[in-house]
């Protein structure tokens, strides 16, 4: 798949998935989350861009 | 890639603030700086699944294995790493503002082709769909339910079944039943389910 292709299906793929489950399906905790939560502010990773704006 | 364009592919990636994208462009980067060496690297789990269906998914590091060669000296390890400025190792770096775990050797039943994106740096190997959905359904249902893998697995079939995905649901079906999963009723079951709320029909209920 090129750049160009899998940019356009961002969109596609993520309203896809949110008809199923919950947008955001982040686990709430993991064996990583030491060191995760020590780069990104008590998070687990940065925010997820929100499907309007893919 | 020389010196200079590694610098700036770091510098774009550590201001990217999208966990997909700057994920994508990691992987994209680390697989070049690895294919000029003859290490092909492949992109697995969850980190995997993220980038197949965009499912908002993934915390902030990126699983590799080793499609080939199966292992790597530690030595060689760290001056790949080393020249994109990162900190720690031998299996966990810090870079660009996450994490690059290197899991080990590839591990797979699949017979279906890794998948391929063309990342900004290089082609991005990602290990198949297939059994990423075995995987997750596997693990959401044991050893005991775990909704976050439910919902990373339905998300996945999501995708695969509204065409946004190349999925081969007779190799899930092979895979799902091989003696190291045992997995094919639960399978179809999830499968089925979100097909009915896609309002389409599962491939794993129709003969072949």
């Amino acid at each position: 798949m090129s750049w160009e292709d899998w940019l356009k299906g961002r969109k596609w793929r993520r309203e896809l998935g949110n008809r199923v489950a919950p947008e955001v399906i982040r686990r709430p905790s993991g064996s990583k989350d030491r060191r995760l939560r020590k780069l990104f502010n008590g998070e687990r990773g940065l925010p997820f861009t929100p499907t309007e704006k893919l | 890639m020389n010196t200079a364009q590694i610098g700036e592919a770091v510098a774009d990636i550590s201001a990217e603030r999208d966990p997909a994208l700057k994920m994508l462009k990691l992987a994209s980067l680390c697989s070049a700086l690895g294919r000029e060496r003859g290490i092909e690297l492949v992109v697995v789990g969850g980190s995997a699944i993220e980038l197949l269906t965009d499912g908002a998914y993934v915390s902030g590091d990126l699983d590799l294995c080793l499609a080939n060669p199966p292992t790597i000296p530690l030595r060689l390890r760290q001056e790949i790493m080393g020249e994109l400025s990162a900190v720690g190792g031998p299996r966990s770096w810090q870079v660009a503002g996450m994490f690059v775990d290197l899991l080990g050797s590839l591990e797979t039943l699949a017979r279906t082709p890794l998948r391929r994106v063309a990342g900004p740096y290089g082609m991005v190997q990602l290990a198949q769909p297939e059994e990423l959905l075995v995987e997750r359904v596997l693990v959401s249902v044991y050893p005991q339910p775990f909704p976050p893998a439910r919902d990373c697995a339905r998300k996945l079939a999501a995708v695969a079944l509204g065409g946004a995905l190349e999925f081969d649901w007779k190799e899930l079906r092979r895979l799902a039943a091989e003696p190291q999963y045992r997995i094919l009723n639960e399978c179809k079951a999830l499968v089925r389910d979100v097909a009915n709320e896609l309002k389409t029909q599962s491939p794993l209920d129709s003969d072949g």
